[in-house]
């Protein structure tokens, strides 16, 4: 029998036209990530060998104070972009993957952001996460919306129930046959995909994988579930859309929107402001006070001391950029909190909404989340501490430009870590994956037989 | 003789078989008994009950009251069971038009439990009457006529001893449905109960033991086919009806 109803599967054009097409916009996905993936590898690079060269140029002419020098020189930092990526961009896309900054004031640095290529707002321009959570269902549903309906519609249901000792055997093959070719795409652009995008095959691949396998069944437990009321081909087509249209779209969009709500984030303008004001207004002001502000955020640096009678000096120009971290940092901090609570509270709702669990699961294996780039922020604060730190005694003390090894400031690295949290990858999915089945099975309890014509 | 041809005797039988739909009442006390190797049609107007009575029978309708049986099972209770004995060919066979004529028997066969050679298949459906050449062409180009001899192929494969026919022959042309009741008769002949739902009331005096006429959920009047003229079965119909 399972032959039989392969051949009959394979041999629908509409079906395998459904299936190639899925194949391609697969294919067309992954070629968009390592587009995506070969880019970022060429701004890093890029980025790297640049700053090199604008240390080296600096140092060449800026040459007199060390002070005046740092107020130029960048330090870059990259976040780490894993292969995995490419298969889910998620918001790597829009935040960058290479913060270059100055010694300076940092917030106002910290929301630079790359120069947007509009090519890559562009329709047509989708990750593999994308396909999988938007087109992959599509296809199911085409599979599957009349999986009964099709035999009543074309009228062999009457000599199945007639002939079948279990139609409902019949069905779940039905089910079977549509679920493993959907299921075999699937991999086969993993496999694809692992091979095209260099991607290591390590738990965070393995957990991918699980992710999307679960994604798929659940589409396919919902059409079974949808099936199983005994509805017609149009009704059943016409909920499956809905439900499709308020998984990927309305509710997605809703919880957003409620989320944005509930945690506003008016820090980010006021933390820009604070950052500006913090230090554009000590221009106007006695330095002393500025000076005093600093030393008490570094006491380290009670020993050196604004030169008397002097308009200027570098010590009080860098606590002046000083003042306008400080200053902000109450609201930055906020903001970040704010950020974080956004991003948990997007989880906790995720873990119902199988759409959002699969792009946040998707996002946080390829290190594509916001969570990631909070952590990678929160490496640029660190760095630029560090730079700082290192600097501050040596411009106060005006060292010798050409005594400084210029050439041990390479561009640096940020390597987020992934955890997997097994039970969270596979236990929200698959539990409304066993809903749904469970639910159907009780739908189908009552003998097919009784069905053999819509009620 | 054993108890058990006794019992075996009667393969179809309807006791106070009864359908309501809300206050519409389908089907009224229905008692009807066919013997294996017993060719029994029922004669009626549309909506008349002769579909609802067979598909009591195939148990894709449950009766409000009363009980359809077959050898000796009673449907509702175990149609998986009954389901084991009959055979079915609608008014209008349809078949998964991606399959060859071959491939939709074997495909239904399997259904059913059975598994046959290429050679057995292809020569149920010459006995069925299909030309061999249609045998492995895909059913999506079949007529009427090739698709019913697919149903009859279905059914003598699975080797059935009910066979219910819901207006089998309507819409064949007459050479078609003459080759129909030659299957059926020898059929009969084999021991199969049949019971066949029709408006050809020429064509169940010539193929049929015993005629039921049936009026608004009423079996009215049974007749033997040998006392009466396929002329005299249409004004006994007429009038009844």
């Amino acid at each position: 029998m399972t032959g039989l109803l392969i051949k009959n599967f394979v041999r629908s054009k509409g079906l395998m036209t459904g299936l190639l097409l899925l194949f391609l916009s697969g294919l067309i996905s992954l070629n968009v990530g390592k587009h995506f993936l070969e880019k970022n590898q060429q701004l890093i690079q890029q980025t790297a060998h640049f700053q090199q060269e604008n240390i080296d140029r600096n140092v060449k002419y800026v040459n007199k104070e060390i002070g005046l020098l740092l107020y130029y020189v960048r330090f870059g930092l990259a976040n780490h972009t894993p292969n995995l990526a490419g298969l889910s961009i998620g918001q790597r896309d829009i935040n960058p993957a290479v913060l270059s900054v100055t010694i300076r004031n940092l917030e106002e640095q910290k929301y630079t952001t790359d120069l947007m290529n509009p090519m890559y707002q562009l329709i047509g321009n989708l990750d593999f996460s994308f396909v999988l959570i938007y087109f992959f269902p599509l296809i199911i549903i085409a599979f599957c919306f009349n999986l009964i309906s099709e035999e009543k519609e074309e009228g062999t249901w009457s000599l199945v129930l007639s002939q079948a000792i279990s139609p409902l055997k019949m069905l779940r093959l039905k089910l079977c046959i549509r679920y493993v070719s959907v299921l075999t795409v699937l991999l086969l652009l993993l496999v694809i995909a692992k091979f095209y995008l260099a991607i290591p095959v390590d738990n965070a691949f393995v957990a991918f994988g699980l992710t999307a396998i679960l994604y798929i069944s659940f589409w396919f437990s919902v059409s079974w579930l949808i099936v199983s009321f005994h509805r017609d081909s149009s009704y059943n087509a016409l909920l499956l859309l809905i439900v499709w249209v308020m998984l990927t779209i309305v509710i997605p969009a809703s919880v957003t929107t409620v989320i944005v709500y509930k945690y506003p984030v008016p820090e980010a303008f006021g933390t820009v402001l604070e950052s500006r004001d913090g230090y554009h207004s000590k221009w106007d002001q006695p330095k002393e006070p500025t000076i005093q502000k600093f030393q008490k955020h570094y006491p380290q640096f009670n020993r050196y001391k604004h030169p008397e009678g002097k308009d200027y000096s570098w010590l009080w120009y860098y606590a002046m950029q000083q003042m306008g971290d400080d200053e902000a940092a109450v609201h930055a901090t906020d903001l970040k909190t704010k950020l974080r609570k956004r991003e948990a509270a997007s989880s906790v709702i995720g873990l119902f909404v199988p759409t959002i669990h699969t792009q946040q699961i998707c996002n946080h294996l390829s290190q594509s989340d916001m969570a990631n780039h909070l952590n990678f922020i929160e490496e640029v604060e660190k760095f630029h501490e560090q730079k700082r730190l290192y600097f501050y005694p040596k411009i106060f003390t005006d060292f010798a430009i050409a005594d400084e090894n210029w050439k041990a400031f390479p561009l640096a690295y940020f390597q987020d870590k992934v955890s997997v949290n097994w039970s969270l990858v596979l236990i929200p999915v698959f539990s409304i994956c066993v809903i749904c089945v469970v639910w159907a099975g009780v739908n189908f309890r009552r003998p097919l037989e009784r069905n053999a014509r819509y009620e | 003789m054993s108890k058990l041809f006794i019992v075996n005797k009667y393969m179809l039988t309807a006791k106070n078989l009864t359908k309501k739909y809300g206050e519409h009442i389908a089907l009224h006390n229905l008692n009807l008994t066919i013997e294996a190797g017993e060719i029994f049609a029922l004669l009626g107007q549309n909506g008349a009950g002769k579909t609802t009575t067979i598909n009591c029978f195939l148990g894709f309708v449950e009766p409000s009251s009363g009980q359809a049986i077959i050898n000796d099972i009673s449907v509702t209770q175990n149609t998986a069971e009954t389901k084991k004995y009959l055979a079915y060919i609608p008014e209008t066979v349809m078949l998964y038009g991606n399959l060859t004529g071959i491939e939709n028997l074997e495909f239904f066969s399997q259904l059913a439990g059975f598994r046959y050679s290429k050679e057995e298949l292809s020569g149920f459906l010459s006995k069925a009457g299909l030309q061999t050449t249609a045998h492995s062409q895909r059913v999506g180009g079949y007529s009427k006529g090739m698709r019913q001899k697919v149903g009859i192929a279905i059914a003598i494969a699975k080797k059935a001893k009910v066979l219910l026919l819901d207006e089998p022959t309507s819409g064949l042309d007459p050479k078609a449905s003459n080759e129909f009741s030659e299957i059926l008769k020898e059929l009969s002949q084999q021991g199969t109960a049949i019971l066949m739902a029709t408006h050809d009331i020429f064509r169940a005096k010539e193929v049929a033991h015993r005629i039921g006429i049936m009026k608004q959920g009423h079996l009215v009047s049974v007749i033997d086919s040998r006392d009466i003229s396929a002329t005299e079965l249409e004004q006994l119909y007429l009038q009844m009806v």
